[in-house]
Order: C-alpha cells, then structure tokens, then sequence
C-alpha cells in the first residue's frame, strides 16, 4: 500500500519543518506551505488524504481555508485537523465558531501547540482507520 | 352693644393696646395685660425695660403722621420670653378729628419666622451640596446656557455661567447632533448617556451623565439639571485590563508557538544523533538557536512594554547606529537569502537621543522587513535597504524592502497594539513599540506599501532635543507588570 499523504498549512517554517520531520519518520508522504493561497494550490498538484492546518495565517486564515474546503463539492469530505495556540479555538469552541458564523461543519480534530507528536499520530491513526476500515 | 365690643376687644387672639401722646398703656386687653403687665405703665417699659422710647416706635410715628403703621419687632414678655411680632397701629381721633391715641395690635409671628429661617436654612443647606457635591453639576436653559453650576465643575470647566454648554464641554461653536439635555426638554425624562468631555485646560475627561427635567409650579419644564460622574479612572483601568488580558493572550500565543519550534529543533537533533544523520542535528541546532533567538526578542519587547520607560537622552553616533544595527541584522539577512545594504551619507553626524531605544526601534523595524522578504516566495532577488540623510531640521532613516507588501487594512493597524499580520511569528508589539519611541522622541513615522510590490517605512527624527509631549496614539500605558529586568 503506498504512503498516506498529507498537506501541512503553517506560516512558521521551523513548524513546517518539524512536521515533515515527524511525519516523515512514520511513513506519511509530507508536503508543506506557508499560507492558504499556497494550500489550495497543493490540494490540486499533491492530492493530499489529510490536511494539518494552522489558524493564524498572514492573508486568509486556516478557518478560512476549512470553510472553503467543507463548502467544496470536490474537497468536503476532507480529513481536516487544526493546530493552534489560540486557546479559544479548542475543541467545543471551534466547531460551534464554525457552525454560528459559517455553517459547515468543523474539523476532524482540533490540536493545541505545542504540538505533542504522539497525540497527533494517533489522530491521525484515527483518521486513517475511519478512511479505510478494516475488511469485516 | 359697648360691653360687647370691650368683651370683643378683651377676647381677641393677639395682643391689642391703647397708647396716649406719653406712650402710656392706657388700655390692653386680655392677652396683652398676660404678658405684659398693668395698665398706666409706658409701653417701652412694659415691652423692653427701657427708660425712654424706642427707635422708631410705631405709636410716636402715627400720632405724628396721622397713619396707620406696620413693622416687626421682638418684644420681651413680663416672665422674659422674646416673641417677635408683626406690630400694626391705628390712630384714634375724637369728634374734632384729632387724634387722642393710638391703638397698636401685636401678631404673633413666632411660628413664621421659624419657618422661615427653617426655609432660609434648607436653601443654604441646598445650595451647599449643589455646591459642594462631588460631581459636576449645572442647570441649562432651553437655549442651552449654563445658568447655575456647581464649584467642581466651575474649577473644571472655568466660569461657565452664561456660555452654551457645547462651548464648555467640547470646545465647539455649534450643538451636538445627540443632546440629551434637549431630550430632557423635550420628552420630560431622564435622560442617562457617557460621553468624553473637554476641561478647559484641554484633558478629556470620561463621564456619566445623568440629565432631568426641572418643572415649575405650573409643571412645565424650564430647565434641565445636569449630573456628570468622572468615569475616566475606571476607562482607564478597564482599558488597562483589556490590554493586559490581550498581552497575556499574545503571550501565550507566541509562547506555545515558539516552544513547538524548539520542540521541533529538539526532534531533528535526537533523531538526527539516534540515525547519526549529521546534516539533521545541524538543521535542528540552527532551530533551536533560532527560536531561543525568537524568546529572547520576545522577552525584551514585552519587559520595554511593560516598563514605558523615560528615555536617556544621549548624543547618539548615527554612523556607529547602523554600523551596530548591520552587525545584529546581517546574519538574519543572509541566513533568508536576502541582500542587505546600508546607505549611509557621510556627513550624517550625531543625533540627540535614546541610543538603546533608537536602536531597538530600527531592529524592529528591519527584522519586519526581512520577515516581509522571507514570507514571499515569489522573488529571487529580495533585498532590504536602509537609507540615512540628513535633511534639516530633520535626521531621515528610510527601510525599504521588495517582500510581500501590506494591504490597506494591515497598513492602516500597523501600529495598533497587538496588531500582527506574521500570524503566528508576531506578538503585536515590535511596531507599535517603535512607533512608541519615535512619537517620544517628538518624531514620525509613515509606510507605503503594496501588497507584492514590498514596503517603504520613513522614519523622521528631529534633531535639536524635544521630546514629545503629546499622549502616545494608544493610550495603553500600565503599571509594569514585569519586574526587574
């Protein structure tokens, strides 16, 4: 089975770096960019099966570019998860922020930084298994 | 029919006397022999233990004008009780018209003078806390003349009495557009709003105003009574609250991000020795380095935050400045892949004042810069310039860059507190502390920029020795909160 890709949106190169690092070194396919504009380009060219995305980006948000891919007929289905340092943003308050000011439904998972790595394999274990469950 | 009339007279409810041309008592009735003795006796005696006649006495003046008299007096009754009276007299003529004597009644006004020094008590006891009270207070008329304002607000807002309370609130020549007072007026309510007023010395000043009608006898309303609270402490406080809560959100912010970088660094390092990938334990150093680089920046914004300290005003070499700024910045700029340059004309000399401050403020400025250059991934050529003129009575520092440029908005809250558009790189507080330092060094600083094309800031400093005295953009200055250094 070949690798699982996944698509790192954050505006800090040393985050982008240790992700890929970190990701890397557990078997998944990393591709990384700073802001949204660069991530709606890499959805077309790299086909990601996760996208990790920051909140606070310069330009359009990261909850900007969840609510452009929820409202996508091609990338609404999209395994999303949020790491932020905004506390507000955590768990609970993310999805009803999405589900009041825009009506779609909210990430996979919601990550605060500093990021623990083991958390975040195992969400993304999570993910991977709801994706491809296994034969009955 | 007479024995009537004498019970009458006898019975009356006040004092009643009969005076002859002598000022003998030659008739009292009832009451009046009471209180003040036999008949016969001279009434200065009988009302004053006098031994001759009063001042005035209303009894002389009848019999020498023919006419009836009114005045007040107090007299002092046989057991020594005083008791003001109203005292009316009345000649008595006989058959020829002359006249024979007079007839003098006392009413007993006890009871209304009390009152009235009871009333004349109760307005100055009034007049007192309208004066003293510890708000400002004032009555305007329709025309929205200040008729009557209290000591407070005198002392704030100068002698108001006569002007229109636009003038003396706001320092304008016309009414506002929203007047409460005129509400009053014209609803007949209450009326409660905040607004900033102006003293007359020009501070503002945050109050809570409080306006209500005040009617006549005949319940219409002729003029409003106006109560303002000075609220501008607790605006104070709740905005130095609101700053320190956004300062520690930003902190946090940064803190968490700052510390995954470090994490990341650690990472690289570990796995790079566990695989002995050497090229990995370097790339890992370099970010560890990077973000304790980061920390440290950080720290030193938020302790010159917290301090809003005075500067040290020094001769400043502006040439030995930038050759220390180069030396801080050029490894960041190298490091990016971005041409640095510094062009600074020779005859550029000195500068007066905060050298640590300045410094700080231009470091600031140039690592925005780099940053602009480093987040645009579209140019091959990236470069930041830094350009120094002196061009009297002004030393001109221009930092230009080709990054990735500012819209309007990002511009236009460049300076704001806690603005940052470097997402998660940025605390909010680097430009809006240099501009900080430039507005105290009585300077200015302005930006172009487009987005794509990069930014140019210009930085102005005058140079004879002025620090500003005007209030910094926002007013967050606070209470350090950060001790030591």
């Amino acid at each position: 089975m070949s690798p699982q890709r996944i698509l790192v949106v954050d505006d800090d190169p040393d985050i982008r770096e240790y992700l890929m690092a970190v990701l890397g070194d557990h078997g998944w396919q990393v591709a990384a960019v700073g802001d949204t504009s660069a991530a709606l380009a890499a959805l077309e060219q790299f086909s990601p099966d996760v996208v990790i995305v920051d909140v606070l980006l310069p330009g359009r948000s990261g909850l900007d570019l969840l609510v452009t891919l929820r409202r996508s007929p091609r990338w609404s289905a999209m395994p999303l998860v949020v790491v932020t340092g905004v506390d507000q943003l955590l768990k609970d308050d993310c999805q009803s922020y999405l589900g009041t000011h825009a009506g779609v439904a909210g990430p996979d998972a919601v990550l605060g930084k500093p990021i623990d790595p083991a958390t975040l394999l195992a969400v993304l274990r999570t993910i991977e298994q709801r994706r491809s469950p296994p034969p009955s | 029919m007479r024995n009537q009339y004498l019970q009458y007279f006898e019975e009356m409810p006040c004092y009643l006397s009969v005076h002859d041309r002598d000022f003998r008592i030659i008739h009292g009735n009832k009451r009046f022999r009471r209180d003040f003795g036999v008949e016969g006796e001279y009434c200065y005696r009988a009302y004053k233990g006098r031994d001759s006649v009063c001042d005035g006495c209303p009894v002389e003046k009848t019999f020498a004008e023919g006419t009836a008299q009114i005045s007040e007096q107090t007299l002092r009754t046989r057991d020594g009780r005083e008791i003001p009276v109203r005292v009316r007299t009345t000649p008595i003529h006989d058959e020829d018209g002359a006249i024979v004597a007079v007839m003098e009644m006392h009413t007993d006004i006890s009871e209304s003078k009390r009152l009235q020094e009871q009333l004349a008590h109760s307005r100055q006891r009034l007049a007192q806390l309208f004066e003293e009270v510890p708000c400002y207070l004032s009555v305007q008329g329709p025309d929205r003349i200040i008729q009557h304002a209290n000591r407070r607000f005198r002392e704030t807002f100068g002698q108001a009495i006569g002007e229109p309370c636009y003038r003396i609130y706001k320092h304008r020549d016309e009414q506002c557009i929203v007047c409460n007072a005129q509400a009053a007026f014209r609803d007949g309510t209450p009326f409660e709003h905040e607004e900033v007023v102006v003293s007359a010395d020009g501070q503002e000043i945050n109050v809570l105003v409080t306006t209500a009608p005040l009617r006549n006898a005949a319940g219409q309303v002729e003029a409003v009574i106006e109560m303002a609270v000075d609220i501008t402490q607790i605006r104070q406080l709740q905005s130095q609250l609101t700053s320190i809560g956004l300062l520690v959100g930003s902190i946090s912010h940064g803190i968490k991000g700052l510390l995954t970088g470090l994490d990341g660094g650690l990472y690289l390092v570990n796995s790079g020795f566990e695989r002995g990938d050497q090229g990995r334990v370097k790339k890992g150093w370099e970010m560890v380095v990077r973000n304790v680089d980061r920390i440290r920046s950080m720290v030193l914004d938020i302790l010159y935050y917290a301090k809003d300290r005075d500067l040290e005003v020094e001769t400043v070499n502006v040439a030995g400045l930038v050759a220390e700024l180069a030396e801080v910045v050029e490894k960041k700029a190298a490091d990016g892949g971005i041409t640095l340059r510094f062009d600074v004309a020779p005859e550029v000399g000195t500068l007066p004042g905060d050298g640590k401050a300045l410094r700080a403020m231009l470091v600031n400025i140039l690592e925005n810069s780099l940053e602009a250059c480093r987040s645009d991934h579209g140019k091959s050529d990236l470069r930041v310039t830094m350009s120094v003129r002196r061009l009297d009575p002004w030393m001109v520092i221009v930092v230009e860059d080709n990054g990735i440029g500012m819209d309007r908005e990002t511009r236009e809250k460049l300076f704001s507190l806690f603005f940052s558009s470097k997402g998660s790189k940025g605390t909010g507080l680097g430009l809006f502390i240099a501009n900080k330092i430039i507005d105290k060094h009585g300077g200015s600083i302005t930006v172009d920029s487009e987005p794509g094309r990069g930014s140019r800031f210009v930085i102005r400093l005058p140079l004879e020795a002025r620090p500003s005295t005007r209030p910094i953009a926002a007013k967050t200055a606070m209470a350090p909160i950060v001790s030591g250094n």
